[in-house]
């Protein structure tokens, strides 16, 4: 077995009263994704900011954290520039214009010249940016900042690369697109750890996550594995929850699952043929038979109700 | 672990990149940026020397257009340090957020902030140098000797800047610096013996005088303008010195709460 590139012991991490990380314990192996989950609050910018010593940790003896095998709060600029960071604003300098950008953060990596500029010429032809080398950060859109904040973590050839909600805010095409860039950089050997409310995001890009809630560890797995094993297979959704009894007393009793939230109903259960039979007994329209995703294992691990929080 | 793990770069290298970016932000506006800090001691000359000239022949031993250029190159380089670190870092901090980005590359807040002390230096030594330029210009400053105003110039900037980092420091709202501008930076203009010698203020006000940083910053360069020599002058040095490390260290702390949190 290789040695993880990330080691996340037992770590706490507080603010005044609030626990926003409370035991988290993870490791992340080379050259996989993987993903923190969590709703808005839950702890995972927290955790993607220890790894950097954005934030420090509570101290404690039995907690430990470690990328590469150093510590943050020891080694944070050996961590860093063996890094990428992505953080969850894009905040680029909007006095200077795309290559200007970069070039500042060439200088912070240490890089020389040449190099630099033979790094953003390659990183914007592969980010689809190329055109815009000369343009000002206020002519860009929403995904080309997003993309060219990339480009700027990915300057010094890190070996891992930190992603805070790399897709929020983005059109689809968008995030398809970074979703292929990221899968190919992974497919060149790089560590990807990223955040993301997004079930749809962690299903296509990792190979492991991780579902937090109120700052503790709740779930953990490869995201089939995690659907097949955490969720009854189908799920019949009902927009209309006064329809609810009339499709539940058609299935066996104990065969199916039933959860309530915000008006609608959601009926768990393995065998598709009963689910069928009772979703054909419902006017048509108020209600969708499909398989369980990922978003129903989160749910279902996190609790449908918002919190104070959200 | 891969056998060739990069080296971070090294301090001197982490503090000229942070540098660095605030030159290259500065420069992209040349004309606009570069300007101003030669017209302002022209206006100066105009508006005060010619005006109020004509009536004050004399301040303190000196003609008063050598007194007043004697000590308007520090006093430009405190005013720009001061926006520099108060206004220029409280954008940066609060609305760009640069310094969330800079920090995920290997520096650390520690070197972004003494980074910053160095560029309000550098831009005090920059606008010090245009004032001393212009007063040549006027054969108001004796040449070269005036040329001295110049490093003075970069240890008021880098005083200055220091100073205001620990304003910005403390300060939730942008419109708060107008208490430092107003309340502390205009009075020590007038007081620190710019436009008239402290010896001339109440013996009750002196002490006053000499606590104010601009005091020993303008005394330093008058003198050595004059290339007149005292003991003092080694303890205005060492003022400039002491305040800028002092008020460095505790600014730097302050904000680095606001950076790691």
């Amino acid at each position: 077995m290789p040695d993880p590139v990330i080691l996340f012991e037992n770590v706490h991490k507080s603010y005044r009263d609030v626990k926003a990380v409370d035991g988290i314990s993870f490791d992340v192996m080379p050259s996989i994704c993987f993903g923190l989950l969590g709703r808005n609050g839950a702890g995972k910018s927290t955790i993607m900011r220890i790894l950097y010593r954005k934030a420090e940790r509570d101290a404690s003896p039995r907690a430990t954290v470690s990328v590469f095998g150093l510590d943050p709060e020891r080694s944070e600029l050996a961590i860093k520039c063996r890094s990428g960071v992505v953080p969850q604003d894009d905040n680029l300098d909007e006095e200077l214009d795309v290559t200007q950008n970069l070039n500042v953060f060439a200088r912070l990596y240490g890089m020389a010249a040449a190099r630099a500029k033979q790094r953003i010429a390659e990183l914007l032809d592969f980010m689809e940016l190329s055109e815009k080398s000369r343009a000002n950060i206020r002519e860009l859109s929403g995904g080309m900042k997003r993309r060219l904040v990339i480009v700027r973590a990915l300057l010094h050839e890190p070996r891992l690369l930190i992603l805070d909600e790399p897709t929020t805010g983005l059109d689809p095409q968008v995030r398809h697109t970074i979703w292929e860039k990221l899968r190919q950089l992974k497919r060149g050997g790089l560590t990807i750890v990223l955040t993301t409310h997004y079930m749809e995001e962690a299903f296509q890009l990792c190979d492991d996550v991780l579902i937090i809630e109120k700052g503790q560890a709740v779930l953990r797995g490869h995201p089939k594995h995690l659907v097949e094993h955490h969720i009854e297979p189908y799920v019949l959704e009902l927009t209309d929850a006064t329809l609810a009894p009339r499709a539940i007393e058609r299935l066996p009793k104990g065969s199916a699952r039933v959860e309530q939230s915000n008006g609608a109903v959601r009926i768990y259960a393995a065998d598709y043929a009963a689910l069928t039979a009772a979703a054909d007994q419902l006017p048509p329209g108020d209600h969708h038979l499909r398989p369980s995703n990922l978003e129903d294992v989160f749910l279902k691990a996190t609790g449908r109700r918002l919190d104070a929080g959200q | 672990m891969p056998v060739s793990d990069p080296r971070p770069p090294s301090l001197g290298w982490r503090l000229y990149s942070v540098w660095f970016r605030h030159m290259r932000v500065y420069t992209r506006n040349l004309v606009s940026n570069g300007l101003p800090p030669f017209l302002e001691p022209v206006i100066f000359l105009l508006g005060i020397g010619l005006g109020l000239g004509r009536y004050i022949a004399e301040m303190d031993g000196l003609p008063f257009l050598v007194f007043l250029a004697s000590a308007l190159p520090v006093t430009s380089a405190m005013f720009t340090a001061a926006y520099e670190c108060t206004f220029g870092t409280f954008v940066r901090l609060e609305y760009q957020k640069a310094y969330d980005g800079m920090v995920a590359a290997p520096v650390t807040v520690n070197d972004l902030f003494i980074g910053e002390i160095l560029w309000a230096g550098s831009k005090g030594l920059f606008f010090s140098a245009c004032v001393v330029v212009v007063m040549a210009l006027f054969g108001a400053l004796p040449m070269p000797l005036g040329l001295v105003a110049v490093p003075i110039g970069f240890l008021t900037g880098a005083m200055f800047g220091a100073l205001s980092l620990v304003v910005t420091s403390v300060v939730k709202n942008i419109n708060h610096f107008n208490f430092y501008f107003t309340g502390l930076l205009s009075p020590m203009f007038f007081f620190s013996g710019t436009v008239f010698p402290i010896e001339s203020l109440p013996r009750g006000l002196r002490p006053l005088a000499e606590i104010l940083p601009l005091t020993h910053a303008v005394r330093l360069t008058r003198s050595l303008v004059m290339w007149r020599f005292s003991a003092v002058l080694l303890a205005d040095l060492a003022s400039l010195v002491v305040l800028t490390l002092a008020a460095g260290y505790y600014g730097i702390r302050r904000l680095r709460a606001r950076i790691v949190v």
